[in-house]
């Protein structure tokens, strides 16, 4: 590695900002703040009022709660407020190749403002995450299987067939598309390597429910845009920081990977 | 200048399944109300709102609608102006 | 003074007749010898007092604030126990206690009960609000919720239920939602708790909840004003109509009527204002800003502003207009004891007056200067530039404070004999679908237990899908720390009802055992006291033998409590609810990942069994399946449990016990069924010949000071506790996928785990679906 000459070579761990993006009743942000300060990386914590310029950061991240008291409906509020307040600059961080990602309710947020599954740009959601088929919030442990092929720059550190236990807990996580377009969406996910998890049991089987905790189509907990860099999942890596599969694999490598990404950009 | 009072009420799309309707219809049966046939959740938002004219009032209410009140994913929604 | 629209003064120069209605007609539940003393006070004063006057007395006075039945009992035999680790206990909203050299942890606990009965989503949903508030008033970090809960059978008939009492089970499903639905949404996890049902319930649910916070012991903020000038700072929710008298409320009867006549005396809880009012009040404290601050809890205004200052060593000034209101035509009064929810009060000096009100804008939280200090030590209140209260603050906060009399109601003791059931697995398989023993993931599950990241060992824990119930909760509380907050609660209230003496010593001995089950050492307690009427002397009795009890049970374990509450007038017209002092304990654990939990590990690895099993069966679960009533209560030994507890926690730490859970209700066959829950295990149980006990009684009995464990080392395991005379048995192994006990070699049961887990795991379900 190359020091100070400007040109190639790595970012330091230590310049790279992430912009942790919060309203009022976000309430996941202290454990998305460590999850990146814990790898060196420099972290905010951000309120969207206070907002300036998302090109300050070198990536967004929206954690997961209760953005607005999910009133009207999960992530709905936020959406529409980060949609009013940037959303071009949004669209041109995600075409010039930064990394955003939402976990939980930040999910929820970032398909209600039609960036995931990203199929075109749209400014109202072209998919849902509706209410867990058992019609309640359920916070339990979920096995998820690991299914990018290397396209989603939030778990390339993390190999396919990996399955890692991690907690989840939402009321609404099943993932739905537009019925007329369903097959054709789910198709495209699976061709285009925009699918990045899926609830499995332990014999790594798509099995249903506890398994799969709320009804989502094909067990998917996780998706990426079709360019990689945008990545939501309902379960939440942030709170299996530690707790390593066999092969040593835990949450911590999710957000290792999008600072690796970050670092070679 | 008119004041209208406007309700929205947000339905789900035919042919989504809809899990708090029939959680609610397995507690009512097992409250022993056999004959519910079935449950539809709507929500309904009452609105207060001034403007040109009712048709500048209803292409506001629509654009709520787009941009916070629905997911057309899964929603319909239907206006009726209460004046 | 003069009275003006909104203000009426009150003539007290009346009979005794007339005194005690006015104290009905306003909603302030004082007693004749109370409006005697007030009227008196005003005699001195030369004036008749104002209704705002009158109100804030009841509010001051009521036993909710000022504990006026059961202050003097407590002082002399809880509150007087005192060990190192507390740093101020007791005389704040919370308990302060040492984490290590650097961080104190904060604990509150409290009931909201009666709300709770009127409204269940609402009122459980409020209490949440409550006691965040008074962890959030310290300037400490909410990190963890606990809530234990109590309700009439879920299987009650509706043609049985009283009029104006709402069943059980739409209070249950109600005060869950409410406990999900504001905690999740306000992001601190709920880790522990409990739920039973008992009838005595029916008529008076039971709604404690409690937290835990932590702070940087530099950053710790009194719950009174610093200096004369101090600018009292009202932050958060705005004032309104909701809740008022709900502190009246909490210490009255309900009766037929209170279902309508009550709705005021609940709050709307707002939990996305409460989140952004924590963040601004916390960062407020660490900037050092603060002079004081206090939460807005029972008696609204009226009590934080007389108590702040009083504490304090001064008076304060008022200026009631300035306080921000929901609702337009509220009254004075009203306005000065309304109970809404969200509010704190801050005391700020004069210089960072413009810095603190810039966070809360900031935050988007509402704040209002509503006053000063003043150096007499009287309660000025202004209303549109006229004074409208002013009284002593000694006076107003002070109240009255009562010997109750005490009639001791005992139990005639004795042990006896029963007939040997034909079917000990179907016996099991009943205690294991009772509702109180039954798996309670149906609650558990709906709560957020692992927001924040920092919960190392939640409630349930296990094999993904199946879990084993944990003994104790653990919370990593501070990021640079491996150390964890063991969290637990315990009470029963069968045995509580049973004998009121050895139930609260025997709940102690469970705090101490749930605390230890998980390698933690117990470290403090907090304790809610929740019964009937005190102004019945048998129900007083109850009271009474019930702290002695926990008196005798904690002296001598090295821990205390440190915070506490008390919840009297729990009675409707089905009677009183069962005594029932709930415990939450704090442990230590000096690295969390040295946890350890209850669902079995390895297949071949023994099962033994910590303590003494005796014929103790009175208040039991296996006494009330067999539909026997007497026997005799499980006593303890602070002494023994000191010793055993130390054992057993050197054995976890040399790596020889490995699994680990408590031995309380349904005895040892629950507690070894429940360990096979969360595993792929079955065990192969063989027990010897017992001279005083048949092998059922023995493995149903609910003796004290006993744990199962899983043992990876026989030979050490033995050698430790010989050493450190505890007493001992094996009791099998962890083998195949049964639960199977024998003895001599007949089997005495045999059964699968898997249906066993389905009985346990389905019965609340079935229910609540």
């Amino acid at each position: 590695m190359l020091f100070g000459s400007g040109w190639g070579d790595l970012m330091d761990r230590s310049e790279i900002k992430i912009c942790v993006l919060r309203i009022e009743g976000t309430n996941n942000e202290d454990e998305m703040y460590y999850a990146f300060k814990r790898l060196g990386a420099s972290p905010e914590l951000v309120h969207l009022k206070d907002l300036k310029d998302v090109f300050d950061y070198n990536c967004l991240m929206i954690p997961g709660g209760f953005s607005a008291g999910d009133y009207v409906r999960a992530g709905a509020i936020f959406a529409s407020r980060i949609r009013a307040k940037i959303a071009n600059d949004l669209h041109k961080f995600i075409d010039d190749g930064w990394p955003v990602g939402g976990i939980c309710n930040g999910f929820q947020v970032l398909v209600e403002l039609g960036v995931l599954p990203g199929f075109k740009r749209m400014d109202y959601p072209d998919a849902c995450l509706f209410l867990n088929n058992s019609a309640r919030f359920e916070c339990r442990p979920t096995l998820l299987k690991h299914e990018n092929k290397g396209k989603c720059v939030f778990t390339r550190n993390i190999p396919n067939g990996e399955i890692m236990l991690v907690p989840s807990a939402h009321g609404e996580g099943k993932l739905l598309l537009p019925r007329q377009k369903e097959k054709e969406y789910f198709d495209r996910l699976f061709e285009n390597d925009q699918v990045v998890f899926r609830y499995v049991d332990k014999d790594g089987e798509y099995s249903g429910y506890p398994w799969n905790p709320n009804g989502s189509a094909h067990n998917i907990a996780g998706i990426c845009n079709e360019a990689g860099n945008v990545f939501g999942m309902m379960p939440h890596p942030e709170r299996a920081y530690f707790d390593k599969n066999k092969n040593g694999f835990s949450g911590m490598n999710l957000f290792e990977s999008v600072l690796k990404y970050i670092e070679e950009k | 200048m008119i004041y209208l009072k406007v309700e929205i009420k947000v339905g789900l799309k035919e042919g989504i399944t809809d899990p708090e309707g029939l959680n609610i219809k397995k507690s009512l049966k097992l409250l022993g109300f056999d004959s519910v046939e079935s449950v539809e959740v709507k929500r309904s938002y009452v609105i207060e709102i001034s403007g040109k004219d009712e048709k500048k009032i209803r292409e506001d209410v629509d654009m709520m609608c787009k941009k916070l009140l629905i997911n057309p994913v899964i929603h319909d929604y239907e206006v009726e102006m209460i004046k | 003074m003069s009275s003006r629209q909104n203000v009426f003064e009150i003539d007290l120069d009346v009979s005794d007749e007339k005194l005690l209605e006015l104290s009905r007609k306003i909603g302030i539940g004082l007693s004749l010898e109370e409006m005697k003393s007030v009227r008196n006070y005003f005699k001195q004063e030369g004036r008749n007092p104002n209704d705002i006057e009158i109100q804030a007395l009841g509010q001051a006075w009521s036993e909710h604030c000022c504990y006026k039945s059961s202050k003097s009992l407590l002082k002399k035999f809880i509150f007087n126990i005192e060990v190192p680790q507390n740093i101020f206990v007791i005389k704040e909203d919370a308990g302060v206690v040492e984490f290590d050299e650097d961080y104190a942890y904060v604990l509150a606990l409290e009931s909201h009960n009666h709300p709770s009965a009127v409204e269940p989503y609402g009122g459980a949903a409020t209490g949440i609000g409550g006691i965040l508030r008074d962890v959030v008033c310290m300037g400490a970090q909410p990190v963890a919720l606990i809530d234990p809960i109590f309700f009439g059978p879920l299987d009650l008939p509706y043609e049985e239920l009283p009029k104006g009492l709402k069943h059980p089970e739409f209070l249950f499903r109600g005060v869950v939602a409410g406990i999900r639905d504001y905690g999740n949404r306000v992001g601190i996890p709920t880790v522990s708790g409990s739920v039973y049902f008992h009838p005595g319930y029916t008529g008076n649910c039971i709604v404690n909840v409690g937290c835990v916070g932590i702070i940087k012991r530099e950053d710790i903020v009194h719950s009174r004003v610093k200096e004369l000038g101090d600018i009292f700072v009202m932050v958060g929710g705005k004032t309104g109509r909701d809740g008022i008298h709900g502190v009246n409320f909490a210490s009255a009867e309900l009766d037929e009527d209170s279902e309508t006549s009550s709705r005021s005396a609940v709050q709307v809880g707002d939990p996305i204002t409460k989140e952004p009012l924590i963040h601004a009040c916390l960062e407020v404290n660490s900037k050092k800003l603060l002079n004081g601050m206090k939460d807005l809890g029972g008696g609204g205004l009226s009590c934080v502003v007389g108590e702040m200052a009083h504490a304090g060593g001064f008076g304060a000034k008022v200026n009631l207009e300035n306080v921000l209101l929901k609702e337009k035509g509220m009254k004075p009064w009203e306005i000065w004891v309304s109970e809404s929810q969200e509010r704190m009060m801050l005391a700020v000096s004069k210089e960072n007056l413009n810095e603190v009100l810039a966070v809360f804008d900031k935050w988007d939280v509402d704040a209002a200067v509503i006053g000063e200090t003043i150096p007499e030590k009287r309660v000025l209140v202004y209303y549109e530039g006229e004074k409208i209260f002013d009284m002593d603050s000694e006076f107003l906060t002070g109240g009255p404070m009562y010997a109750r009399d005490v009639k001791i109601v005992k139990k005639d003791q004795k042990d006896i004999q029963t007939q040997k059931p034909e079917d000990i697995t179907s016996i099991l398989i009943q205690i294991l679908s009772d509702p109180n023993i039954a798996s309670k993931d149906w609650v558990i599950l709906q709560y957020d237990h692992t927001v924040r990241g920092s919960t190392s060992l939640t409630p349930l824990n296990g094999d993904v899908v199946n879990f084993s119930p944990q003994d104790s909760a653990i919370v990593k509380p501070v990021e640079e720390l491996n150390k964890g907050l063991v969290i637990s609660t315990a009470v029963n209230p069968f045995l509580m009802e049973y004998d009121p003496y050895w139930g609260a010593a025997s709940a102690i001995d469970e705090i101490y055992r749930n605390i230890v089950a998980v390698g933690g050492k117990p470290h403090s307690l907090a304790d809610c006291l929740n019964f009937g009427n005190p102004e019945k002397p048998e129900r007083f009795g109850d009271f009474y033998q019930a702290v002695m009890g926990l008196n005798y049970a904690t002296k001598d374990l090295l821990v205390s409590f440190s915070s506490g509450n008390v919840s009297l007038y729990n009675e409707s017209m089905i009677g009183s609810c069962p005594p029932t002092p709930t415990i939450v304990g704090i442990g230590i654990i000096e690295d969390i990942n040295k946890k350890i939990t209850s669902n079995l590990k390895k297949e071949g690895n023994s099962l033994y069994i910590i303590g003494k099993t005796e014929r103790e069966f009175g208040g039991s679960l296996y006494y009330r399946i067999l539909g026997v009533d007497g026997g005799i209560a499980p006593k303890m030994d602070p002494q023994n449990l000191l010793n055993y507890s130390k054992t057993l926690l050197n054995s976890m730490e040399n790596g020889i016990t490995v699994s680990c859970h408590d031995i309380s209700e349904g005895g040892i066959a629950v507690a070894v069924a429940e360990m096979t829950f969360g595993s792929d295990y079955g065990v192969e149980l063989e027990l010897p010949n017992i001279k005083t006990m048949r092998p059922d009684e023995f493995i149903f009995s609910e003796s004290n000071s006993r744990w199962v464990v899983e043992v990876s080392n026989d030979k050490e395991f033995e050698s430790l506790l010989n050493k450190n005379k505890v007493p001992f048995m094996k009791i099998g192994k962890i083998k195949g996928s049964k639960f199977l006990l024998k003895q001599n070699g007949i089997k005495i049961i045999d059964i699968t785990v898997d249906k066993l887990r389905d009985k346990w795991k389905n019965a609340i379900w079935e229910r609540m679906g």
